[in-house]
């Protein structure tokens, strides 16, 4: 691992290039290399294990989440039996989750803004992406942040088959990929619909599979869409539909409030009979769910998928074909132990070349920067990031806060970030925060003691001929080496 | 197309461009030469999450529509008639419209060479213009602006990145409206500085750049452009509903420029419809309304200045929906679908299909509706007519291995 000394010309006084790239590769980026831990692999190390506590006020467990959608359901309701034209037909929905919604982004930021184990949050703002759920969709609205904090905080550091499970079958999920709607074929609640429906003399609203959820978790929580291809696909259409049988039941009624949401089932709109999956027979029920997700969490596919998509978020949009092996591999050691997998990944060498690979992310990029200038809570609840609050810059720079377009997620390579308007809106926004915060910070001194011995001369060199101080700070803002991790 | 005849149009043109004294056949193309008229434009819009071509373009004169549709087969109102056994659904009304002028032409039962039902796959094949999901990393539009066919043609997405389908060597901007300020000129010029060792950035910062601070084009009276490049015209957030409408309305004043880019590419997302696909208020009926308002402002904003007259405009998504309704009143992922064609280049007016009908039996693995055109032979027969790219170049540089892939005729001649 190449190490060198540095001593910078801003009172820095030394700071190691492990740290540096410890803080702003693995981490969310310090406002001072000299708050980290003289050993910073035993730092990153340490900070293995479950995501903090989520900070902020006003936030929603699972349950009290739906609660909040069956409200909204129930009045929307109320509105189509009320007499047209009355007060009552017209209710206003339109703002139903604003302060839910408001309240999980803060919370979101707050909580990587503020936290001292940064690279565990990295890791849940991964799993987060990778298992996306999205306002984008009418069905997950309101649920978004309770999914985040309830299915992946807890579970980022145990077994992936703990995660998955927790994704999977958490009501978010089933309702925002569609399986609450997914009734077996010859389930009783198909037939119980044919029948009111034939009694109204209307069509069925619910007669049979939707495969959303189990083409998704195949494609992209899992196996990996690469699986599907080639001569010899790991899964086909008929592996989807079969799984998609084994999901019927798992879901939510909102209308029943005696629900059990440690385990979601009904067996009403369940697909009778055995169904097979990857050649592998799974019985009728809810257990077959349980069986299937811990098959899918032990195979190779998934091992290498895994391995590839965090290789791909820590290292490079290309990642090393032999560090993806061995990631691969030590999660097949684990049995899919994903502390193992992290392990591996900080004791390889590809993620500590000094040259930085990654581009941030809008998140990432507005995330650094809160951390950089020490922005306290506060700041970041009043909004304060020179008139337009912190979540609203992430959503002008593309990247709506827990409202991905699709089921993927965002992306994790530069390509997709690097469009011409999308620079020019980091830069828009670096200027704003720049004219806010930039006249009472001497940015020259913050860029050593952020960056270390990764601040390159031409950098410094800029930042010091700058012509005021929120020129200076919108410099070091726009830096490559604090775009880049 | 292996064997031109000579009635084939881009022969024709090229032996008269050659008669002409042009010292290359490339420089015949209409994307580099600025004759009298202005350069021709391409639009691409591509619908993202599978539009369901059966409800976008239902097959009511299709003897098994109703009985495979279930459902799906009532509309809310009564579906557009376009012939005998096509109409469109009631929410496309401006572009039946453009049907009766003859602007539009739709396209049936066409599809990808891919045949699988990933999204994120399939987006790749229709955007990297290959066979296979990554085999080809980048986009052909990208690559057709990186040819030679194309010297100095710029392209724009309309969309804070670039989307796939424009990466490629060639020229890209990108355009979204914003709601923050501008920075200062001489900040600008700092960070160039700052970026020389930076490739990627610089290479963006400098685009961006001429979108937004040299834009002398756009502060000129009487262009066009009455709401600037660079006055960020507040309507943040394209992705709310209204979003696509100013994005079309946006392209238009980029596209009607003079020196503006000859190839633009949109992007509407919100196709998946698994659940309740019928409502008449839910997500696929809203959106079709607002594809429909985009497309008419597109279509509006380029004839103001004539420009669209010499536009063609291709709406595409990366598959259509499984024939049948699925157990929750929407469709899933499917194979074959719906496509259009549309502008004053077109000769519209019909619905080219080679129906494969919608029994069972003949439908893709017992539920699709089957591909029998492949959608590159439409793209091939709108940038050979109307851009004038060489069959060589799109046989092995835009759509490397489609040589067997007959273009379309879809233009007037």
């Amino acid at each position: 691992m190449p190490l060198r000394s540095f001593t910078g010309d801003h009172g820095m006084s030394s700071a190691s290039v492990t740290s540096a790239i410890a803080a702003h590769r693995f981490g969310l980026g310090e406002a001072s290399l000299a708050a980290l831990p003289a050993d910073p692999q035993a730092w990153l190390l340490a900070q293995i294990g479950p995501a903090d506590a989520p900070r902020g006020d006003g936030l929603l467990g699972t349950a009290a989440a739906l609660a909040n959608v069956a409200a909204e359901q129930r009045a929307r309701r109320a509105a189509r039996a009320a007499p047209p034209g009355s007060a009552a037909s017209a209710p206003d929905l339109a703002g139903f989750y604003r302060e839910t919604i408001m309240a999980d982004a803060r919370s979101r930021l707050l909580t990587a803004a503020g936290t001292a184990r940064p690279f565990a949050e990295r890791l849940q703002l991964f799993w987060a992406n990778h298992f996306t759920v999205s306002q984008a969709k009418g069905s997950a609205r309101g649920l978004v942040g309770a999914f985040e904090r309830d299915a992946i905080r807890p579970n980022i550091a145990g077994n992936f088959e703990t995660l998955l499970w927790a994704s999977t079958t958490h009501p978010a999920m089933l309702r925002y990929l569609d399986n609450t709607q997914s009734a077996g074929p010859h389930s009783r609640a198909v037939a119980r619909e044919a029948r009111r429906a034939a009694r109204m003399d209307e069509g069925p609203r619910v007669s049979g599979l939707n495969e959303n959820l189990a083409r998704e978790v195949l494609e992209l929580h899992t196996l990996g869409a690469d699986s599907a291809r080639g001569a010899h696909p790991v899964y086909t259409q008929a592996d989807v539909t079969a799984f998609a049988a084994v999901l019927t039941g798992w879901r939510v009624p909102l209308r029943d409030e005696r629900v059990d949401l440690s385990q979601p089932f009904d067996p009403a709109w369940h697909e009778p009979g055995a169904k097979t999956l990857l050649g592998e027979v799974y019985p009728e029920g809810p257990d077959a769910l349980r069986l299937v997700i811990h098959d899918l969490a032990r195979h190779p596919a998934t091992a290498r998928f895994l391995a590839t998509k965090l290789a791909r978020h820590f290292v490079a949009d290309e990642p090393p074909p032999a560090l993806v092996d061995r990631l691969a591999a030590a999660y097949r050691r684990g049995n899919g132990d994903l502390a193992l997998v992290y392990r591996e990944l900080i004791a390889s060498p590809e993620a500590w070349q000094p040259q930085p690979a990654k581009l941030k992310t809008p998140e990432e990029f507005v995330l650094s920067s809160a951390r950089l200038l020490r922005l306290d809570a506060h700041a970041a609840e009043r909004g304060d990031g020179g008139g337009i609050g912190w979540a609203q810059g992430i959503n002008a720079l593309g990247q709506r806060i827990q409202a991905a377009p699709s089921p993927a997620g965002w992306s994790d390579r530069a390509d997709d970030w690097l469009g011409p308007d999308a620079v020019w809106k980091r830069l828009e926004w670096s200027t704003r925060i720049a004219n806010r915060f930039g006249g009472r910070i001497d940015a020259r001194q913050l860029a050593a003691q952020s960056l270390g011995p990764l601040l390159g001369a031409d950098t410094r060199t800029q930042i010091d001929r700058a012509a005021d101080g929120p020129q200076a700070l919108a410099l070091l803002l726009m830096a490559p080496e604090f775009q880049r991790r | 197309m292996s064997t031109p005849t000579l009635l084939d149009p881009r022969r024709r043109h090229l032996l008269g461009a050659l008669g002409a004294g042009t010292l290359a056949p490339w420089a015949t193309l209409s994307l580099a030469a600025a004759g009298a008229a202005g350069p021709n434009r391409f639009v691409f819009v591509i619908l993202r999450g599978g539009l369901d071509g059966l409800s976008s373009v239902p097959a009511v004169g299709d003897a098994d529509f109703a009985s495979a549709r279930g459902a799906l087969a009532q509309f809310a109102s009564a579906p557009l008639a376009l012939d005998g056994t096509f109409a469109l659904h009631p929410n496309l009304a401006q572009l039946h419209a453009m049907y009766g002028r003859g602007e539009l032409a739709v396209v049936h039962a066409v599809g990808l060479p891919y045949r699988d039902r990933s999204h994120f796959d399939a987006q790749q094949v229709l955007e990297s213009g290959g066979v296979r999901p990554y085999e080809i990393a980048s986009g052909w539009l990208g690559r057709l602006l990186g040819t030679k066919d194309a010297r100095g043609a710029k392209g724009l997405a309309l969309n804070t990145a670039v989307p796939l389908v424009l990466r490629g060597p060639g020229a890209v901007d990108t355009w979204a409206p914003s709601a923050l300020p501008d920075p200062s000129a001489e900040l600008v010029a700092r960070l160039e500085r700052l970026y020389a060792n930076d490739p990627a950035l610089a290479t963006a910062l400098e685009r961006a750049k001429a979108l937004h601070l040299d834009s002398a084009m756009a502060a000129e009276p009487g262009n066009g452009m009455s709401h600037g490049m660079a006055g960020n015209a507040t309507t943040p957030n394209a992705g709310r509903p209204g979003g696509f409408v100013v994005l079309a309305q946006r392209a238009a004043e980029f596209l009607a420029q003079p020196d503006g880019p000859q190839v633009a590419v949109l992007e509407v997302s919100g196709w998946d419809t698994h659940a309740n696909q019928a409502n008449p208020n839910g997500p696929l009926a809203n959106n079709l309304r607002q594809l429909d308002a985009g497309l008419a402002a597109l279509r509006d904003g380029l004839s103001a200045s004539g420009t669209w007259a010499r536009t063609v405009v291709v709406v595409a998504t990366e598959f259509g929906r499984e024939v049948a309704i699925n157990g929750t009143l929407g469709t899933d992922h499917g194979t074959g679908g719906a496509a259009f064609v549309m502008g004053g280049a077109v000769k519209g007016g019909r619905v080219v299909a080679d129906w494969p009908g919608l029994a069972k039996k003949n439908r893709y693995d017992g539920r699709d509706l089957r591909t029998t055109t492949d959608l590159r032979a439409v793209l091939k027969g709108v940038l050979g007519e109307h851009l004038k790219v060489a069959a060589r170049t799109l046989n092995t540089e835009v759509f490397p291995g489609s040589e067997a892939v007959a273009p379309l005729t879809l233009l007037r001649t």
